[in-house]
């Protein structure tokens, strides 16, 4: 089968900026997290794989077909949400949203049945009928995302759905999403600086940084190689250290901690032994969450 | 997995006949929930039939045509079209009214009235360039001051089709408030006449330079305002700009006219569209315009439509060049 989302050499160049630099990647489908600090090129990266931006070189095919000289038949089955507000405050949610599905294609009768479905599916009711330039941002967050979805896309791209939302709200979008990818078998592409969010929603992820790739993989490989066992002792942590690694664990220190590579549960029995046999205070054991941060701060433990 | 929807996770008690989803998440919840919480009462996948780009540029073409009369939206927008469209209607209403007073009166042959098919460009070209003042800002700069552009540009039409479009909402715009006049007074002189089949047959030689005129004046008008106002999201900047596009030409060539007249007048005159409208309405219905600017430059009557034809194709090319740059 073909790739949902193949890239060759994709280069974009802004005057004095590159925003993405010689990109190669295939990718299936399924949720995958476009994660990556601001101005890594995420944004740009969307855009191209929508025709919105005309990258510098390179090429961009979606569901096997060119972004560029294709544009408008990829599009009838692409939903995208920009990350910026984009609703004219002079109409309706309703009107708005169906005019835009009739834009992507869909006959006027359906769009009109289709936009009061997926409204309620975001969670917006009687207030649909009135001027969106009344809406709180939440409920503008909605819209956006739901008139990426009033076509029933393929394939969705959402770039930072949750910006500017309360805990709460950003819950519910993040739910949204997930159940949008699982239950209803839409690919979606979500772009993010916020990796917590990245890593509770997705099964792939893709990190950019400048505009280079620096690594895409399944959410499972990213986690089992970022799994850490932080350990504070009071003193003797070389004392405890040279006996891990005697021991034959990957071990390294970070002030007073002292960080184990988790690849099984060995790690634990080893430090309990290693604490007791040199009479060492235990401190602190800490199994730190699979913080995908850790790939971009590069403390991990080498395996 | 493509879970849509499964009839057996339909729990009977769910609301509504579409609520029959794929099972709903754990912790959702099903009803009484707040409003405005997210939560699912039934995505569907869509099976029906995509009509592609053609279609996609109809619906934008039509929200955009009924957009430039503030149609379907608040109520506040419809007053300026709606009321322009109403000025530019009156002369036309007046001249009914005057014609049904004078055939009462019988003394209709023998009055001519002012306000002719001929002349109504003149009773209407402020207007019609009022309109373009206040609409093309709205046509197009909406879309760039909330940065709709990119919600456009995603789905399945291409720039240069969603620049046509709006074109065409605003020419067509331009044209039903320039026709409505036209169409009145051809209906009050043939049905406020003593012998309407007559009166009928008398009028129809007017059709053709009246739609010829019709087309030219909303190329030319709509163009122009529309090319201006896609360089800016300000709406005051637009309707500025478009004003002036139309007011300081006729002033220049009427001042260098007075003064030098030959080669320079020439140049005024092919720079002025206000003014060369003027003289293409006129030369369409077979008369002449009397009109100063053109006649102190030593442009050829024939010369007014393909002059007026190449500043319509240059305006059309300034406005699929700016949305082909323009970001989104």
């Amino acid at each position: 089968m073909q790739p949902l989302i193949s890239l060759r050499s994709l280069t974009k160049r802004y005057p004095g900026v590159t925003a993405l630099e010689d990109l190669t990647l295939d990718l299936d489908a399924g949720i995958i997290g476009l994660v990556g600090s601001n101005g890594a090129g995420k944004s740009t990266l969307l855009k191209i794989l929508l025709g919105l931006v005309v990258p510098t070189s390179g090429s961009a095919q979606v569901m096997g077909r060119d972004v560029l000289r294709e544009g408008p038949d990829i599009r009838q089955f692409v939903g995208y949400m920009p990350e910026h507000d984009a609703l004219p405050p002079d109409s309706s949610a309703t009107d708005f949203v169906a005019h835009l599905a009739q834009v992507s294609g869909l006959p006027a009768t359906s769009a009109r049945e289709r936009t009061a479905e997926v409204l309620r599916h975001v969670g917006l009711y009687e207030e649909r009928y009135r001027l969106m330039g009344g809406y709180s941002t939440g409920m503008r967050q909605r819209v956006k995302l739901a008139q990426a979805l009033v076509h029933d896309p393929r394939l969705l791209l959402l770039d930072e759905p949750t910006n500017g939302l309360d805990p709460a709200g950003r819950e519910e979008m993040l739910d949204l999403v997930r159940r949008t990818g699982r239950e209803f078998g839409i690919a979606v592409v979500v772009a993010s600086h916020l990796l917590g969010e990245i890593e509770r929603v997705c099964n792939f992820l893709v990190a950019i940084e400048g505009g280079r790739l620096l690594r895409a993989d399944s959410l499972e490989t990213f986690t089992r190689r970022t799994g850490v066992l932080a350990v504070d002792v009071d003193d003797g942590r070389d004392a405890l250290v040279a006996a891990l690694v005697a021991a034959g664990l990957q071990v390294r220190t970070d002030g007073h901690s002292v960080l184990i590579g988790l690849t099984d549960e060995r790690p634990f029995d080893l430090v309990r032994d290693a604490a007791a046999e040199l009479g060492l205070p235990l401190v602190r054991m800490e199994q730190r969450r699979h913080s995908l941060e850790d790939l971009f701060r590069d403390e991990v433990p080498a395996q | 997995m493509t879970a849509s929807r499964s009839s057996d996770a339909a729990q009977a008690a769910a609301p509504p006949p579409t609520a029959s989803t794929a099972a709903a998440p754990p912790g959702a919840p099903r009803d009484g929930s707040p409003a405005g919480s997210i939560y699912d009462l039934g995505y569907r996948r869509y099976e029906g039939v995509r009509l592609g780009r053609r279609h996609a540029i109809r619906a934008l073409y039509i929200y955009s045509l009924r957009g430039a009369f503030g149609i379907g939206r608040s109520g506040r927008a419809k007053i300026a079209p709606f009321g322009l469209a109403f000025l530019a209607l009156l002369p036309a209403l007046i001249a009914v009214g005057i014609a049904a007073l004078t055939t009462q009166a019988g003394v209709g042959s023998r009055v001519e009235s002012p306000i002719r098919y001929a002349t109504y460009l003149a009773f209407s070209q402020t207007v019609l360039v009022l309109f373009c003042a206040a609409q093309a800002p709205e046509l197009v700069g909406r879309d760039q001051r909330y940065t709709v552009l990119p919600l456009y540009f995603s789905r399945a039409l291409r720039r240069s089709d969603y620049a046509l479009a709006k074109l065409a909402a605003l020419w067509t715009a331009l044209a039903l408030v320039f026709l409505a006049p036209e169409a009145l007074i051809f209906a009050g002189r043939v049905l406020a006449s003593n012998d309407v089949a007559t009166a009928l047959v008398d009028n129809l030689p007017a059709i053709p330079p009246i739609l010829a005129v019709t087309v030219v004046t909303a190329l030319v008008l709509g163009g122009i305002s529309l090319s201006v106002a896609s360089f800016t999201p300000r709406r005051a900047y637009a309707t500025a700009a478009i004003v002036a596009a139309f007011v300081i030409p006729p002033i220049v060539a009427a001042i260098i006219a007075e003064l030098s007249g030959g080669a320079f007048a020439t140049v005024a005159a092919l720079l002025d569209p206000t003014d060369l409208l003027d003289g293409a309405n006129a030369w369409l219905f077979g008369g002449s315009a009397g009109n100063e600017v053109l006649t102190a430059s030593s442009l050829p009557a024939q010369a007014y439509v393909p002059v007026l034809a190449a500043y319509v194709l240059v305006t059309i090319a300034a406005t699929l060049r700016r949305y082909q740059r323009i970001s989104a």
